[in-house]
């Protein structure tokens, strides 16, 4: 069973003209749990769009989309609401991070209005990611580094099956981006599919499959290798493993 | 780094969330501790977002501060008038004149009209009134160095309708003079001494206590002899007087459905009618200067309005980032409106204590109130009118915005 899958997905927007854009153009695509996929492409490819449609913050004109086999291509706001808060983990180019919460506050974000209270796990998730003594410092006293830690521990506080990454690198200097690239492995390693889109070289190094998408048109989105269902692991396409002195 | 860090096994976390979203027998515990943990939540990060903009949200308190000051103080001005004039005007409500009928030659009330006054309003309805006849005629009354014009009147039962000042009142009025007030300062007379009245001279067993409302019985100025000192053939006029004016209308009401029910015998003067136009009058300034305040009001919900408004769209990414990571549309909804709210209860709450203060620097500043006026517990209900009407400007305000921004499409949020 894939954690994420498209098959035949087609993104139209109305454009100004008579003719709509078509963003995703059927597009099929699928992630593996531990899967680490890069989404490559130029500027205006549909690249956010893919992410937003996997993310069900959009939903596809046609086609279909599965989450872990189910098939959520049509839902209610707050079922899609609800899907995203249990089954998918956001980190964005911007970390995104809300000033006026604390670290710990911001990790916490998704579960701060239900029952039950998930500050201890968030304070465990920042520690995992070297930051357990900034846990009440807010987004303004961290570095770049940090915010984007703060962010994926974020989208680790549901244990998603699946993070989504738009630019994980790509307000980072290299060094950073590289510990970043270094905790999706990690990330990764506990079975969550991680999905990036990037224009960023070394993403796609610490990838295990790169697709590319051009004016809409995935290539590479469902290896052949990989039979539906079958849940092994896929071949890789552009090496990659956890090598410490990477991190 | 090191490997400790990264075994987290997948299936620890945030269990709590997941485990009271499953956990049907404590759904209804869960659901109460979880709204107001969400609500908790909502306006803790309310409170900071607030805090962000100092200057703005400060100025948004301010407008409902003056808003509900202008509510509260207006309205209990009103209402001090209101109870002022109620106080001025007091008992005349209570009191029905009877008084017989000279269109239909009824000269006087015969001892027989009175029993039917009587009868007519033995009535519970009624409030079992007191009936006090007089027969009534004007004299010269002298005193020592000074005389003065008098109403003479003659009543058995003083005691029923007046109040002494110095001396007793009788039960049975059966000698002497008892004096209005008024009628005592200018002869400068008192319980003891004697006047003289229609040549004979009468002891003074009591004087009245100055009447603080108006009565057409004028007893300040008259003055009260037995019943036997006149040779009258009937009663001038016959005094009902009642507990409340609901009871002195009834009484009424019973007075004209007996007494003249063949004939009308008896014109009955009634000021129950007068205080409820007068009450209706200041009903009417109560409402008007209250409608006054909130207009004040009005504008301070405007200024929320633009605040929620310009801090919606200020945040609109961030609010979509909420939305995105699993932040229900609801849970955004009471983040914005616990704002608003906030403003609404920090500037009615403030606007409260400032009217307080306000009322009680006037009151100080003016000995003229009665400070018993101010203090009346009908003032607090105003207090408590404004401080509610603060705190729903606020919500009410604040629900556009909130739920403009909290359905905004999340992947449009981002995007800006």
């Amino acid at each position: 069973m894939y954690s994420v899958e498209l098959r035949d997905a087609t993104k139209r927007y109305p454009g100004g003209g008579a003719e709509p854009v078509v963003a995703l153009d059927a597009v099929d695509f699928v992630a593996e749990p531990g899967e680490f996929v890069a989404v490559v492409g130029p500027s205006g490819s549909g690249k956010s769009t893919l992410l937003n449609v996997l993310g069900l913050l959009d939903d596809p004109t046609d086609g279909r989309r599965l989450l872990n086999g189910t098939d959520v291509t049509e839902l209610s706001v707050a079922e899609r609401t609800e899907a995203r808060k249990d089954s998918i983990g956001f980190v964005f180019q911007d970390f995104h991070l809300l000033p006026t919460l604390t670290a710990v506050e911001n990790v916490a974000l998704p579960t701060a209005f239900d029952p039950g209270d998930a500050t201890a796990y968030a304070a465990d998730l920042l520690s995992r990611f070297e930051l357990g003594d900034r846990l009440d410092h807010e987004p303004s006293e961290l570095s770049g580094g940090q915010k984007q830690r703060v962010a994926i521990a974020r989208s680790l506080i549901n244990e998603p099956t699946v993070l989504l990454a738009d630019e994980p690198t790509g307000n980072l200097d290299t060094e950073t981006g590289e510990s970043i690239l270094a905790e999706f492995e990690r990330v990764k390693e506990e079975g969550v599919a991680v999905i990036a889109v990037t224009h960023d070289p070394r993403v796609e190094e610490y990838a295990d499959r790169v697709v590319e998408l051009t004016d809409g048109v995935l290539v590479g989105g469902v290896p052949d290798e990989m039979a539906p269902a079958d849940g092994s692991s896929p071949a890789r396409t552009v090496g990659s493993v956890t090598e410490p002195e990477n991190r | 780094m090191s490997d400790d860090q990264t075994g987290v096994a997948p299936g620890v976390g945030p269990v709590d969330a997941g485990s009271d979203r499953e956990d049907d027998d404590s759904h209804l515990r869960g659901g109460i501790t979880g709204w107001l943990r969400g609500w908790r939540s909502a306006v803790g990060m309310a409170g900071r977002n607030l805090r962000r903009n100092r200057v703005r949200t400060v100025l948004a308190v301010l407008g409902v501060c003056i808003g509900v000051l202008a509510v509260a103080a207006l309205g209990i001005f009103g209402n001090v008038l209101a109870l002022g004039a109620d106080d001025a005007i007091g008992d005349i409500g209570t009191q029905v004149v009877v008084s017989p009928n000279a269109d239909a030659g009824v000269e006087s009330l015969s001892t027989a009209d009175v029993a039917a006054i009587r009868r007519a309003v033995d009535d519970p309805a009624a409030g079992d009134p007191a009936v006090v006849p007089l027969y009534s005629d004007n004299a010269i009354v002298e005193g020592a160095n000074a005389q003065t014009f008098a109403t003479i009147y003659g009543v058995e039962e003083p005691g029923l309708a007046f109040e002494a000042a110095e001396g007793r009142l009788p039960d049975r009025h059966r000698q002497g003079a008892i004096v209005g007030a008024g009628v005592a300062e200018d002869l400068g007379v008192g319980a003891g001494d004697t006047v003289g009245i229609a040549g004979s001279q009468v002891r003074v067993v009591a004087v009245l206590a100055e009447t603080q409302t108006f009565s057409p019985v004028a007893p300040d100025d008259a003055v009260f002899l037995p019943e036997s000192a006149f040779a009258a053939d009937g009663y001038a006029q016959a005094l009902v007087i009642s507990e409340s004016g609901e009871t002195a209308r009834a009484a009424a009401d019973a007075i004209r459905g007996e007494v003249n029910a063949r004939e009308k015998r008896v014109d009955l003067f009634e000021l129950a009618a007068v205080v409820d136009e007068i009450n209706e009058f200041f009903d009417l300034l109560s409402t008007f200067l209250l409608g006054l305040g909130a207009i004040s009001l009005v504008v301070a919900g405007v200024s929320i309005l633009n605040v929620m408004l310009m801090s919606t769209v200020e945040r609109r990414q961030e609010i979509g980032v909420m939305r995105a990571v699993g932040v229900t549309r609801r849970d955004v909804l009471r983040v914005l409106l616990a704002e608003a709210g906030l403003i609404g209860a920090v500037g009615a709450a403030a606007g409260t204590v400032l009217t307080v203060l306000l009322v009680a620097g006037l009151v100080v500043a003016t000995p003229a109130v009665d400070t018993s006026l101010v203090i009346h517990p009908t003032n607090g209900y105003y207090l408590l009118l404004a401080l509610g009407f603060g705190v729903g400007v606020g919500i009410i305000s604040g629900a556009y915005p909130a739920w403009k921004a909290a359905n905004e499409r999340p992947v449009e949020a981002l995007r800006s």
